[in-house]
């Protein structure tokens, strides 16, 4: 086991890069006198040489030697060498842990080495341990050693002078993820534990075959700990982390990563360079986090600023040593931006890299459009959400109406407020809506005129109506309902006026339609202290009102459809009068209907009607929930279906249908029944808004792509990049890529195209505030 | 840690969307007739995006419960895409990927290796779990790939699953849920195709390729019985076609032929691209002997095959996973298969010529040829194979002699020969092969063969050449093209080997050079009989007669010529054979420059039946 350790030991010297120097450590045997042996570690440090191409040995006291034994059977080993910072003396000296074991074999003896500025091996400190350090062992600032053995955590530094332990014991058990285990992180400086999910998301722990803290900062306060780091897992995968959550992930080109170092290259940006078992490495670029470059038969890796030129380099030591034996026989030396040394290397995969890297910027610019092109659509969304909101808030119900059922005489009773001061007789009368006569008739009614007392601004309609409810109704006797002369309780200053008219549910069916004007008539005394001498009767249009008569419609047929009675038949024509009712034609071009007859049925509440049975009757329980619906399949692709509902439930229906049809299904309504309201015209309107914004735009910037890569189109065939032509052929294409990206992400548009566009627009908007205006004064009446 | 885990699936979630929205767009913009090639790279990106996201949102970790649902719903994505693409094998490596890590999460045991088995145990296992729904999504798939793949059986094993899976899957992502999800912008993950629009696609494929499936295996009525099912199942309108198509071949092998027209002809209302309907109708007619009809169809179909809609692969860009996807099977191809527009084009000259519409079949001739000529590529991809050039020509030819244009006639014949005759042999030995040596003759026998036919060409090329003038009354040119025929014929020597049956195998070589040889001779007779010629004409019609016993023209003449040369009782008794021949003479088989000239001069039976009756008395005296 020694010699094979010291065996390995004199093969592949230790290595530490400082400064732009390069540091190899060797523990030497080395005989004085033929029967004493001496252990010396020697080292050498070197320099690049720009024009040797290579690495020499720095000028003057490049080498040096410390003697760590001089007994005969004692042993030196190196454990490792790194750099750190020295906190007494505040600068980073090359540190070199060496184990030597004692005669007897039961304790050893290590000591950290630190190499001055004057290029001397110092002992910085020495602690002795019953056991050889065989676990992973680290060197970090202070100069502090700090390793692990079975299962415990132990450290010393200069400062602590002694082996102290780290209060938190290493578990491997995490092969089984389930039950969660606390990960805990330490500060080796100040003794505190914390939450190791913070830093490293718990699933990848076990992963982890190695990790790089990019940067971790103590939020004071809260205790949050802020981090960036990057770890390589045993999936074959770079994950960066910030925070605790997962960024970005890259697959890694090879397996069993070992190390991650960070390359700074400067206004380049950051590199990852991981290494693998059996000396494969690649580089990995931080902001676009994809692979760059690959190598493999690596044995050794330095980053450090070589050239001293700023910013780092990687230094990549082949293995496959010359005859020679020389440690630097192959190596490249490059930041994979523009920098690149290399001896018996080919230069070829070294462009390849810097391809790779012009291809994720390009990626990257790409992904930016298309963040822009999402932005575009949502905004068009927000357009419309906008538009649908404006809809409804411009739906303010007045009239309060309210419906009475009675199976033998349904009755309908109308209630509306007035604020009037010195009436003295008040009826109200409805008219039906001007259809096929041109003359409005008035509807049989029978008013009735309450004082209110105790005026109040705002008044509840609903605590109004709850306190009428109690009034009688007398039969209607006449065409014209009479006056009645209410009788005046209080001062009629001071009082409200209900007048409410009461009428049978039979003349507004034969209206055809379910929406009446309402003419308010009274007469009004002359003056405060006048007779009643001459009284003059007014009449005062009230607006219009949509009578909803269809709530708590309960009849025969609903109880039970499957009867098939003269009086269900009579009952299904009712219901079919009373409900609102809409065509649509469902066509669909490309696909067929299926059964759309089966779908319905399979709703709930969903029942056939036996009188007349291509009507389906949907009655889920619930208030004005009533639904006659006939579907009638013209061809596989096309149909008919009638709705008799309310217009909200017709509204719910089409939205699960459309849920049910193919999507490039159309639903069309069949000649609207009730003509082209405003409200249709507005949201028509509307609707060509948005359209023709949409295609505007997609118009003004397609043509200009088109055109675009019309002229681009010639030179779509990818150069060889081999030769120094292609190459240049490969960095143009690369550039007018770059260029044509950021062309699209702010675009020109032709200034003339561009007027004729909001030309255009500016029409269109004009038409839907026009609409918009004319559905405001239909839905509002003065 | 689980604030990790809900910004993670969020920060995926709007990466997908993203993708998704961009797949969804190109769909939309599919509509306005972006070009399948266009459509195809950009799913292509479509799935490299989702292969990126799929290894994100996998993150190199063992599989968690708790987002699970995103993970599934993007494996669904990304396998959707790649089966679009036909990329089957990536697609089943990605599911059974999936699937693994399912079982990883249910922490059940490995399951059976058995697929019904299988997913039966893995769909019990989720029963309860929140990705439930995922994985029935990829059950779909599974299925989706199953039919790809053609493993009908596995799927007829497990079918009643898979179609129930519809009904489980409605009710989950009942209407109302769905409704109040969609416009709001929720954390479930988007997929790029409705699994229950899925559902009805694969459904209606898979009755569809069971159907023909059944069908090649002669089961005729369950065959019908699925597809009847199926043709009432929302689908695509070309599938709708496919059904109706499918039902009327069942039913043609049911032998309804009436039923099954019905049926083609609603295949073709339904969508106008699918031919093979048209081509299926056409061939029942031809059974029914329905010549009228046949040629009706088979316009209608050589003008649907113009039409550039019919040779694009159905559906294509219009949907995410095409049909064509799904439906691979050979014995639906076999179903769905029609003969190219050219061969179509030649039966249709074919039949009118035939059946009395002489000059509507030569412009169709004329129309072939053209087509043939700008169009180079002929023969090399016709299944069946078109008659080889000089036999179209000369087809051609024979059409245009019937419609009375032997000036155009004689030019085609005239090309014909100019290539041939350089070519022909001096002396050729027929050999009729027998069938057990057709193998072993090998490449000698094909070019024996290729010779054989080109000295056949240049025969009927001067035959038709004789009739021309024949037509012209030009006795003297017709005895010289006829005799130039009859030389040719003669350097054949014919190597009798099988039995003497061989003649009445019609289209063998040897049929050939026999009809060839009897009308040749018979032309020449008539020629010879018109030129008062008597012993000559009565020779070579003899001689005809001799080669070609069914040649109603020589029989007749000769019974002519006899009657001229005064032997009465013998032209009578020629006569009466002739006609008992003609009852069972055969047309349709023959070649159209093969069969007896319309043109020549011509005997009238009645008149002749009159003269036997006339001789009659005497004749019993």
């Amino acid at each position: 086991m020694e010699s094979l350790l010291s065996g390995e030991s004199c093969q592949t010297p230790h290595c530490l890069s400082l400064a732009g120097k390069l540091f190899i450590f060797d523990s030497k045997r080395a005989s004085v006198t033929h029967d004493s042996q001496r252990s010396e570690l020697v080292f050498c440090r070197l320099s690049f040489d720009r024009e040797a191409n290579a690495f020499v040995k720095a000028a003057a006291a490049a080498d040096g030697a410390a003697v760590i034994s001089g007994r005969r059977s004692s042993h030196v080993d190196i454990l490792k060498c790194k750099c750190a910072l020295n906190v007494q003396q505040r600068v980073t000296t090359p540190c070199v842990l060496v184990t030597k074991k004692s005669e007897t074999g039961e304790s050893f003896q290590f000591s950290l080495l630190t190499l001055s500025s004057s290029n001397r091996l110092q002992p910085c400190f020495e602690f002795k341990l019953n056991y050889q350090i065989k676990e992973d062992v680290y060197i970090l600032k202070g100069p502090t050693v700090l390793w692990s053995h079975a299962g415990d955590v132990f450290y010393t530094s200069l400062q602590a002078g002694e082996v102290r332990q780290i209060p938190i014991q290493l578990s491997h058990s995490c092969l089984d993820i389930k039950p969660p285990i606390q990960t805990l992180g330490y500060f080796v400086e100040s003794g505190q534990v914390f939450d190791g999910a913070m830093i490293l998301p718990h699933p990848y722990i076990c992963l982890t075959r190695c990790m790089l803290v990019l940067s971790a900062e103590k939020v004071d306060g809260d205790g949050v700990l802020k981090s960036t780091l990057v770890a390589a897992t045993s999936h074959q995968q770079l994950v960066y982390f910030e925070n605790g959550t997962v960024k970005d992930i890259c697959q890694l080109p090879f397996k069993q990563p070992e190390d991650i170092q960070v390359v700074n290259t400067g206004r380049n940006g950051c590199l990852f360079a991981v290494s693998f078992h059996q000396g494969h490495l690649c580089a990995i670029w931080k902001e676009t986090f994809q692979v760059s470059a690959q190598w493999s038969d690596v044995s050794l890796v330095q980053v450090d600023d070589f050239l001293e030129c700023g910013s780092d380099q990687m230094l990549l030591v082949f293995k496959d040593q010359g005859e020679t034996g020389q440690p630097l026989e192959r190596f490249l030396l490059t930041d994979l931006c523009g920098i690149s040394y290399a001896v018996r290397h080919n230069f070829h995969s070294h462009m390849l890299c810097y391809l790779h890297s012009g291809l994720s910027v390009l990626q990257e610019l790409e992904r930016e459009v298309r963040v822009k092109e999402r932005v575009l659509q949502q905004s068009v969304q927000a357009l419309t959400d906008v538009v649908s909101e404006k809809e409804s808030t411009l739906k303010q119900p007045e009239q309060v109406l309210f419906t009475k059922e009675d199976i033998q005489q349904p009755v309908t009773v109308l209630r509306r407020f007035f604020f009037l001061d010195g009436l003295v007789s008040v009826s109200l009368s409805i008219l039906t809506e001007t259809g096929r006569s041109s003359a409005p008739a008035v509807i049989q009614t029978q008013s009735q005129v309450l004082w209110l007392p105790a005026p109040c601004s705002s008044s509840s309609s609903s605590s109004l109506s709850s306190s009428s409810s109690a009034s009688t109704f007398q039969e209607p006797a006449a065409k014209r309902s009479k006056q009645h002369n209410a009788g005046s309780p209080g001062d009629p200053n001071t009082c409200r006026l209900a007048v409410t008219a009461v009428t049978r549910l039979t003349p507004l069916l034969n209206s055809g339609c379910v929406k009446c004007y309402v003419m308010l008539h009274y007469v009004q005394r002359q003056d405060a202290f006048g007779l009643v001498s001459n009284p003059t009767p007014a009449v005062l249009h009230c607006g219009q009102v949509a009578l909803d008569i269809h709530s708590n419609f309960q009849t025969r047929l609903l109880k039970n459809p499957e009867l098939k009675t003269d009086e269900v038949k009579e009952d299904l024509l009712s219901l079919m009068v009373v409900l609102d009712r809409w065509v649509f034609h469902i066509d669909c071009p490309d696909h067929s209907l299926g059964d759309i007859d089966g779908w319905i049925q399979k709703r709930v509440g969903c029942k056939r009607i036996e009188v007349s049975p291509q009507y389906l009757l949907l009655d889920s329980s619930g208030p004005s929930a009533l639904m006659l619906l006939r579907w009638h399949q013209i061809t596989p692709f096309q149909g008919e279906l009638s709705v008799h509902s309310s217009q909200l439930q017709m509204l719910q229906f089409l939205d699960s249908l459309l849920a049910y049809l193919p999507v490039s299904c159309s639903i069309q309504p069949v000649k609207a029944s009730r003509g082209q309201g405003a409200d249709q015209i507005l949201s028509l309107a509307l609707e060509k808004e948005v359209v023709s914004i949409r295609e505007c735009t997609s118009l003004l910037l397609c043509d200009k792509e088109e055109d675009e890569d019309r002229k681009s189109l010639g030179h779509e065939e990818t150069p060889e990049p081999a030769t120094v032509k292609g190459l240049q052929r490969c960095r143009e294409v690369w550039q007018r890529d770059v260029e044509r990206s950021r062309k699209r992400l702010s675009p020109l548009v032709d200034v003339g195209r561009y007027r004729r566009l909001t030309q255009s627009m500016s029409q269109v908007l004009l038409d839907g505030d026009l609409a918009a205006l004319l559905d405001t004064q239909t839905t509002l009446p003065s | 840690m689980c604030q990790y885990w809900w910004s993670f699936t969020l920060c995926t979630v709007v990466t997908f969307q993203f993708a998704f929205t961009f797949l969804f767009q190109q769909q939309e913009r599919g509509a306005e007739a972006v070009s399948h090639n266009q459509n195809q790279t950009h799913q292509r990106w479509c799935l490299s995006e989702f292969h990126k996201l799929s290894r994100k949102i996998q993150g190199g970790i063992p599989p968690l419960v708790d987002h699970a649902q995103s993970e599934l719903t993007v494996v669904y994505n990304t396998c959707l895409c790649s089966a679009a693409l036909s990329q089957l094998s990536e697609a089943e490596l990605l599911l059974s990927q999936a699937t693994e890590r399912v079982i990883q999460m249910t922490g059940d045991d490995p399951i059976s290796s058995d697929p019904p088995a299988f997913w039966r145990t893995l769909l019990k296992s989720v029963g309860n779990t929140t990705f439930n729904s995922s994985v029935q999504h990829l059950l779909c798939l599974q299925w989706a790939l199953w039919l790809a793949k053609c493993q009908l059986k596995t799927i007829q094993e497990f079918q009643d699953e898979l179609f129930s899976l519809s009904e489980t899957l409605s009710t989950e992502l009942g209407d109302d849920k769905r409704s109040s999800e969609r416009g709001k912008s929720s954390d479930i993950p988007l997929l790029v195709m409705d699994p229950r629009r899925l559902i009805e696609l694969l459904q209606t494929c898979t009755f569809i390729a069971q159907g023909a499936e059944r069908l090649s295996e002669g089961q005729s009525s369950e065959a019908l019985s699925g597809l009847q099912k199926a043709s009432s199942l929302p689908a695509p309108r070309m599938l709708l076609a496919y059904t109706h198509h499918l039902s009327g071949c069942c039913l043609a092998s049911m032998s309804c032929p009436q039923m099954a027209l019905q049926c083609y002809r609603k295949a073709v209302e339904t969508d106008s691209r699918c031919v093979c309907a048209l081509y299926q109708s056409l061939l029942i007619y031809r059974e029914l002997g329905n010549t009228q009809a046949e040629i009706q169809a088979l316009r209608l179909l050589h003008s649907s095959l113009l039409l550039p809609s019919a040779t694009e692969p159905p559906l294509a860009g219009a949907a995410l996973l095409s049909p064509s996807v799904l439906l691979c099977s050979q014995s639906l191809n076999r179903l769905l298969s029609v003969p190219s527009a050219l061969s179509v084009l030649h039966s249709l000259a074919q039949k009118c010529v035939l059946y009395g519409r002489v000059s509507e079949g030569v412009e169709y001739y004329l129309d072939l040829l053209a087509a043939l000529h700008s169009d180079d590529q002929h023969g090399v991809h016709e299944d069946p194979p078109l008659p080889r050039l000089p036999e179209l020509y000369l087809e051609a030819g024979a059409a245009l002699l019937t419609a009375r244009r032997p000036a155009d006639c004689m030019a085609l014949c005239d090309e014909v020969v100019g290539t041939t005759l350089e070519l022909l042999p001096e002396k050729l030995v027929l050999e009729e092969p027998e069938e057990t040596s057709e193998i072993e003759t090998g490449a000698v026998g094909a070019e024996g063969e290729d010779r054989m036919r080109m000295l056949l060409w240049t025969g009927a090329a001067y035959l038709l050449q004789g009739h021309c003038h024949t037509h012209l009354r030009d006795w003297k040119q017709a005895v010289t093209h006829y005799t130039r025929c009859i030389n040719l014929l003669v350097k054949v020597h014919f190597k009798k080997k099988g039995d003497a049956d061989m003649v009445g195998k019609q289209g063998t070589n040897l049929c050939i050079l026999q009809r060839l040889k009897g009308l040749s001779l018979a032309g020449r007779g008539i020629s010879f009989s018109q030129t008062d010629q008597l012993r000559e004409a009565l020779r070579d019609l003899h001689l005809s007669l001799q080669a070609a016993p069914d040649c109603v023209g020589a029989g007749l003449w000769c019974g002519e010529v006899l009657w001229r040369l005064g032997r009465r009782q013998e032209a009578a008794a020629c006569w009466e054979k002739t006609w008992s021949f003609t009852a069972q003479s055969s047309v349709e088989g023959l070649r159209l420059y093969l069969q007896e000239p319309q043109t020549g001069p011509l005997l009238d039976s009645t008149e002749l039946q009159h003269r036997i009756q006339e001789l009659g008395p005497t004749l019993s005296a």
